[in-house]
């Protein structure tokens, strides 16, 4: 693999805050408390690290414009080498990317990835903060709502496969079943396909238990190379694909029914990491689930299933943490909660944890050596993956 | 609407005091002749790709794969279809709609792309995928040389 990068790079550490609505702490408390987890697992401090990439999604959230610059001392990042990254909902998958790349590249033995997103701050809600990431022209002056567009994408998914909302709403009650077991979780809940399909019509076919909440939170984790993860860690998670891609602007442009643009970042990093048959090789996967369908709607852009079989396999348990493929065994977005780039960034923490054989309840029943984080954004369009193994 | 002053320079005024900053977004130059059109002649048009034939509509100044100029025009007619659509409950504050609204993505026959707008004359229970639509402009002297110069998207017979 001496093609893609220099040199291979691990985690060695990670950590996160609670997710919740309205919590006290400031962003760069936030970023702070969860860089702090991540160094003390790594067994590092501060001086010891040598470039912090920071992912944060809209600065519309926090309502701090530049909030790359506002968060950077939380972040650990005062006279280091910094940037902000930002890819909407991708952010957090593709910030350890950006991290991966500055290790990789042989610039720096240490970084610190660290994504944060405080959506609490916006009221009444943070759906008005949205409102300006739609085209001014075209699709503001019809009062679009981000929820909308979603409801449009999932009715196509459905009508595409003929695909039941009973079958959509098993998503939701196995991740916010999993969440149980996350000690951060915002959500965690047993609840029915019933209740799911009884819960408030905001935008028809999405309904509110179909959704994953406003959050606050921050997600960490240490990046080291090869030579410098081995002094200080037995167990080292190596990342050996990263694949990023961005489709049409126009959504109007795209199947909507399927998401090629994840598919393509997932083909990157499946060549990096030599994978062939995705489903036989990848034994754990946190794919993004903001809404319960996306997380069908991405197992079939990653190829690990074919386009419209994502219901059926849900349905057979498959995807259940004891299940030949657990998807989202954190208990995801609709679980743990969304605040957005930092819910990426758990995801690659979660893996981290779960090829580490340190996640606790959360552990997937079998031997987890190889697994895949991903994360989606800007306007439906853009993919962002990860692979790691232990 | 409030929400569209932003798109017309001349209606933008200076004030002393504490006033909250608006954008003026031009439309562009493929899209100043398709709101013309619109405004003007209650007419769609698509812009066609001389290189790959896809007829962009909204139209466009390049091909976004050939990243050629689209300098052929052509007229799309006003008839669709209904490719996906929602029925949306809440406005773009996240607040309670007084009535639910129906939202769908128009597809027009041998183009690329297609046009989000409202549904009218249609209970929420009667669409679906695939009806046929066509467009309802509001009278010329109404029209401003914006999306919400055609009112709605109405269902037709085949």
């Amino acid at each position: 693999m001496e093609m893609f990068g220099k040199r291979r790079v691990a985690v060695i550490g990670a950590g996160m805050t609670l997710f919740r609505r309205n919590l006290k702490e400031t962003g760069k408390e936030l970023c702070w408390e969860a860089a702090k987890m991540a160094l003390d697992q790594a067994g590092l401090e501060l001086k010891d690290i040598e470039a912090v990439v920071m992912g944060t999604a809209p600065d519309a959230f926090d309502g701090v414009h530049m909030k790359g610059e506002y968060l950077a001392d939380g972040a650990g990042a005062r006279k280091k080498p910094y940037m902000r990254v930002f890819v909407g909902g991708g952010t957090g998958v593709f910030t350890p990317i950006a991290g991966w790349w500055h290790v990789a590249s042989g610039m720096f033995d240490t970084c610190l990835v660290v994504a944060e997103e405080k959506m609490s701050s916006c009221f009444p809600h943070p759906a008005y903060a949205f409102h300006t990431i739609f085209d001014p022209i075209m699709a503001r002056p019809l009062g679009v709502t981000l929820i909308w567009i979603f409801a449009l994408e999932m009715h196509r998914y459905m009508h595409v496969h003929g695909i039941k909302k009973e079958q959509i709403a098993r998503v939701a009650v196995k991740n916010k079943q999993n969440a149980l077991d996350h000690p951060c979780a915002q959500l965690p809940q047993k609840i029915t396909v019933e209740d799911v399909l009884n819960s408030e019509v905001l935008c028809w076919p999405v309904q509110r238990l179909d959704i994953s909440p406003t959050s606050d939170g921050a997600a960490v984790a240490v990046l080291a190379a090869e030579h410098v993860a081995k002094q200080l860690t037995d167990n080292p998670v190596w990342i050996d694909g990263v694949g990023w891609c961005i489709d049409s602007t126009y959504w109007t442009n795209r199947d909507l029914y399927y998401p090629k643009y994840v598919e393509c970042a997932a083909r990157m990093a499946y060549k990096m990491a030599g994978i062939k048959n995705p489903p036989k090789e990848i034994d754990v996967a946190e794919v993004y689930d903001p809404f319960d369908y996306k997380e069908l709607h991405h197992m079939e852009g990653l190829m690990l299933c074919r386009k419209g079989e994502a219901p059926r396999l849900t349905e057979e348990g498959v995807t259940q943490r004891d299940g030949d493929l657990p998807i989202n065994p954190s208990g995801g977005l609709l679980g743990v909660g969304n605040p957005i780039a930092a819910a990426g960034m758990m995801k690659v923490c979660e893996i981290f944890w779960q090829l580490r054989g340190e996640a606790g309840k959360r552990q997937v029943k079998k031997d987890a050596r190889t697994g895949l984080a991903q994360a989606w954004g800007d306007l439906m369009q853009y993919g962002s993956v990860i692979i790691m193994r232990s | 609407m409030s929400r569209e002053i932003s798109t017309c320079p001349l209606r933008l005024r200076h004030y002393p005091g504490h006033l909250e900053p608006e954008y003026a977004y031009t439309l562009g130059i493929a899209g100043e002749r398709f709101f013309r059109e619109i405004k003007e002649n209650a007419r769609i048009m698509g812009a066609k790709c001389k290189k790959c034939g896809k007829i962009y509509v909204p139209p466009k100044l390049y091909c976004e794969e050939c990243f050629e100029k689209l300098e052929e025009w052509v007229d799309v007619g006003t008839k669709g279809t209904v490719y996906t659509f929602t029925i949306s409950f809440l406005d773009e504050h996240g607040e309670k709609l007084e009535k639910p609204e129906i939202y769908a993505l128009i597809k027009f026959k041998g183009t690329y792309g297609g046009i989000v707008h409202r549904l009218g004359e249609v209970k929420p229970e009667n669409v679906r995928i695939g009806m046929k639509v066509q467009a309802v402009f509001k009278p010329l002297t109404e029209r401003k040389g914006t999306i919400n110069d055609i009112a709605y998207f109405k269902p037709i017979m085949e």
